[in-house]
């Protein structure tokens, strides 16, 4: 271990993504998510790494996709509103199987919102925001530390499902510096190649795990790769049988897989009453609150989604156990709070705390939350 | 290799070009570049966007990567950037490149990018079925301008070198053997080449503007006439927008070529 | 949410006076003295002028919610700052007012200290931007919140060096300030 240092979660993004193999990065300006371009066009070329500012944020997840496909670990990184130009693209790496890296810094929003205030209005974005179904692995660091390990954990899970993934974290936690000791060793995933001839070489042959093989362009394998639904051998068609296999196939490379990619931290909900349900930097000011409620002598506990998609509905369901009350507590106008209904409703009441003003939730104002709602519990009880 | 077609995949025919399109005599012209520069097959990467001029790289048995619509310049880009080992073409349309990919053409040729792009013209948009182009020529009938366009079109290759490509030329798929020498010149042009090559659309603006069968519109192309706008001249249209070209008929050939610093990403050496 | 071994510290002044980096410098002091630390600042459209602040929190451990909410050290540089963030200040917390910024406040309530930190830097520097530096200098002798040879590091560290010897001084000319006090 290295010894501890004061840096920014923008930062540990960038020094994440180089440790975990990025070599690619294409991007353009946009606050507050461009202190990770800036901190790879100085590290990214001495690192044997390419980066170019591209003229627009499509054009940008465009370019880290033919990193990706001519065989580099690519990444771009921006906030809301270029994250809603790259939801073209995000769609063509999932259908494509192209492995690729989105961070989206989240700014308040709607449309230009404000663009130095956090937010945490594009979680349902990275999940629904491209045209058509498909699958979606979306990721959620609540601390400057947990954006390296999770901007590492984003480019092995891309690399291993051959997919997009997108990391979300908010505007505090890509500017805050915090101390934190960078780990000089990470474990790596490299993407799988063919090992197999290269004549005849069916691309998107099935596979028994579902993940088919992704020789780099320009390594002897010619084929196609296209956003159209394609046959095995990568090839158009629009014939329904295949169609439905390529969609359930994709789908299942999520699906199948989310016990291992789900990811959940949970706090003191072992006998919890009151559960609060926040990711991210609300996560933290939740973690404070519950730790005060309790010498208070309120039985609080906090459930932290890490990985917003899938959606750990399981460790959900676990963690709120007999809780009657769910405190869902997120910087946007309640938009996670519909899984946690989901799960939970049919044994929980579910109480919204959201904030849209470009302030982030308070530990005191969860605190008062969680008061208020565990004396309605005994005023209800009573 | 002694034919082209063995660069061909045939198990990828039938083709989805429509009779009479001159899309397919253009990726003729294109493999016998490849062929007469002896390009590897395993090095040499063609991306397209959307529409019929981006279907031909399906056919071809090279690294070939079908991205979204107008798009191909960045995706290309990325992929340079990332295999400078590998030969890199792009093929696009007229609306693929110039309507929605436009802003990423003129990017990649300001940034001088080792790409080679062929735009494929044929004055209108024919996968989508026959709307109008940014370049169909004022005045000429599209699915969504049933009285003719009112706006000017682009001139490509103008566009192409005040966006700062080191290499712009015009061909006509009427005359492939042009094409192919032009191509050639293009691919080893060291930096951003762009070919517009002039193709027709019997299907959509030729049956439009009553121009006749592909071959026709081919003829009309032989003559050299100032793009569509003579042909159209000649029948009931008027083109509004005049231009040099309409007094010395449509030029062909190289217009620009410089020797300029390639980019190659942010490197640790300044550009050379 | 200040409490057990949590300080919060708020540099607030105006644009040019080095307030983010000598926040930078006190967050990084910290950690070279075993403990640990964030620092926030507030961003803004404008890249020079206006308003500037800088917000450290440090604690022995893990720190929890990372941005400060119940300050226990406030010092003001500049008037708006002192408009701005003063009246929401506890009382159990110690200010420190530049006197010449904002003169003549202060004086009625508890824990104010008032220096020349702005006059300090022009002296040493002959230029504002080592005036949050000189406040680091000030709250190491009023507070020893951080030891001076960690932030003496820390100073070598974060600034430049062509200018690591003039800020090495302007610390120690707040040093002499907060110890006069």
């Amino acid at each position: 271990m290295t010894e501890a240092r004061l840096i920014q979660g923008n930062q540990a993004c960038a020094e994440g993504a180089l440790a975990a193999g990025c070599r690619f990065f294409a991007g353009y300006p946009i606050t507050p998510s461009s202190e990770i371009a800036e901190h790879l066009a100085r590290s990214l070329p001495g690192a044997g790494g390419t980066f170019v500012q591209m003229e627009d944020e499509i054009a940008s997840l465009g370019a880290v996709i033919g990193a990706s496909v001519g065989g580099m670990k690519a990444m771009t990184a921006t906030s809301g509103p270029g994250f809603s130009l790259m939801q073209e693209h995000i769609g063509y790496a999932a259908m494509a199987e192209v492995p690729c890296v989105v961070v989206d810094v989240m700014r308040g929003g709607p449309s230009t919102g404000l663009p130095t205030s956090p937010s945490q209005g594009d979680v349902m974005q990275a999940r629904w925001g491209t045209h058509g179904g498909h699958p979606a692995i979306v990721l959620a660091p609540a601390s400057v530390a947990e954006v390296f390990e999770l901007t590492v954990r984003a480019f092995n899970l891309a690399e291993r499902f051959h997919t997009p993934v997108t990391v979300v974290f908010d505007e505090v936690i890509g500017h805050t510096r915090e101390s934190v000791v960078l780990p000089d060793h990470v474990d790596i995933v490299d993407r799988r190649r063919p090992d197999g001839p290269v004549e005849g070489f069916l691309p998107k042959a099935a596979a028994a795990d579902d993940i088919t093989p992704l020789p780099a362009f320009g390594d002897g394998y010619r084929y196609h790769l296209t956003g159209l639904v394609y046959d095995e051998r990568g090839f158009p068609t629009t014939d329904p049988t295949q169609t439905g296999a390529l969609l359930e196939r994709l789908h299942r490379k999520v699906d199948a897989y989310s016990p291992e990619i789900e990811d959940a931290e949970t706090f003191m909900t072992e006998d919890a009453d009151v559960i609060v349900f926040a990711y991210g930097i609300v996560a933290r000011a939740a973690r404070e609150a519950v730790r005060l409620a309790r010498e208070e002598g309120v039985r609080a506990g906090l459930f932290r989604p890490v990985t917003l998609w899938p959606f750990p509905a399981k460790a959900l369901e676990a963690a709120v156990g007999a809780a009657r009350t769910v405190i869902a507590a997120e910087m946007n106008h309640g938009q996670m709070i519909h899984e946690v209904e989901r799960v939970a409703a049919s044994t929980a009441e579910i109480v919204p705390h959201l904030r849209v003003d470009g302030e982030p939730i308070s530990p005191a104002e969860l605190l008062a939350k969680l008061r208020e709602r565990a004396a309605a519990q005994t005023g209800g009880r009573g | 290799m002694t034919d082209v077609r063995d660069y061909l995949r045939e198990w990828a025919m039938p083709h989805v070009l429509c009779p009479g399109c001159a899309h397919g005599t253009i990726l003729r012209a294109f493999l016998e570049a490849v062929k007469r520069l002896e390009l590897d097959p395993d090095k040499l990467a063609m991306v397209a966007g959307i529409g019929c001029s981006s279907r031909l790289i399906g056919y071809v048995d090279f690294c070939t990567l079908h991205a979204t619509h107008g798009r191909a310049p960045a995706f290309a880009t990325g992929l340079k950037l990332a295999r400078p080992d590998m030969t890199v073409a792009v093929v696009t349309g007229d609306g693929d490149g110039l309507a929605i990919g436009g802003n990423h053409l003129i990017h990649a040729a300001r940034r001088n990018v080792d790409l080679t792009v062929l735009l494929l013209n044929n004055s209108i948009y024919g996968m989508t079925g026959g709307q109008a182009a940014p370049t169909s020529p004022a005045g000429s009938v599209a699915s969504t301008a049933p009285a003719g366009t009112a706006e000017a079109p682009f001139d490509a290759c103008k566009l192409l070198e005040g966006a700062g490509a080191s290499f712009v030329a015009r061909v006509m798929a009427v005359d492939p053997i042009m094409s192919t020498n032009v191509m050639v010149e293009a691919l080893s042009h060291r930096g951003f080449s762009f070919v517009e090559v002039i193709s027709d659309c019997p299907e959509y603006f030729g049956r439009y503007n009553a121009l006749g069968s592909g071959a026709e519109m081919l003829a009309w192309m032989a003559r050299k006439e100032a793009g569509v706008a003579a042909a159209l001249a000649n029948k009931r249209y008027v083109n509004h927008v005049p231009t040099a070209s309409d007094t010395s008929g449509l030029a062909t050939g190289v217009f620009h070529r410089e020797e300029r610093p390639v980019f190659t990403g942010l490197s640790t050496q300044a550009a050379r | 949410m200040s409490g057990g071994d949590r300080t919060e510290i708020r540099l607030a002044g105006a644009g040019g006076q080095g307030v983010v980096t000598a926040g930078r410098i006190l967050a990084e002091a910290a950690i070279l003295s075993g403990r640990t630390s964030t620092h926030s600042q507030v961003f803004g459209p404008q890249s020079r002028g206006g308003a500037s602040r800088s917000d450290v929190v440090i604690a022995d451990a893990e720190i929890g919610f990372p941005l400060a909410l119940d300050l226990d050290v406030l010092v003001v540089l500049s008037e708006a700052a002192y408009t701005r963030y003063v009246p929401e200040l506890g009382d159990a917390a110690t200010l420190v007012v530049d006197e010449r910024a904002v003169p003549g406040t202060g004086d009625g309530r508890p824990q104010t200290h008032r220096f020349p930190i702005v006059e300090t830097a022009h002296r040493i520097v002959g230029s504002p931007v080592a005036t949050g530096v000189v406040a680091l200098g000030v709250l190491e002798a009023l507070t020893g919140l951080v030891d001076a040879a960690a932030l003496e590091k820390a100073v070598g560290s974060r600034v430049p060096a062509h200018r690591r010897e003039a800020n090495i001084q302007a610390l120690a000319a707040g040093r002499d300030l907060g110890q006069a006090a």
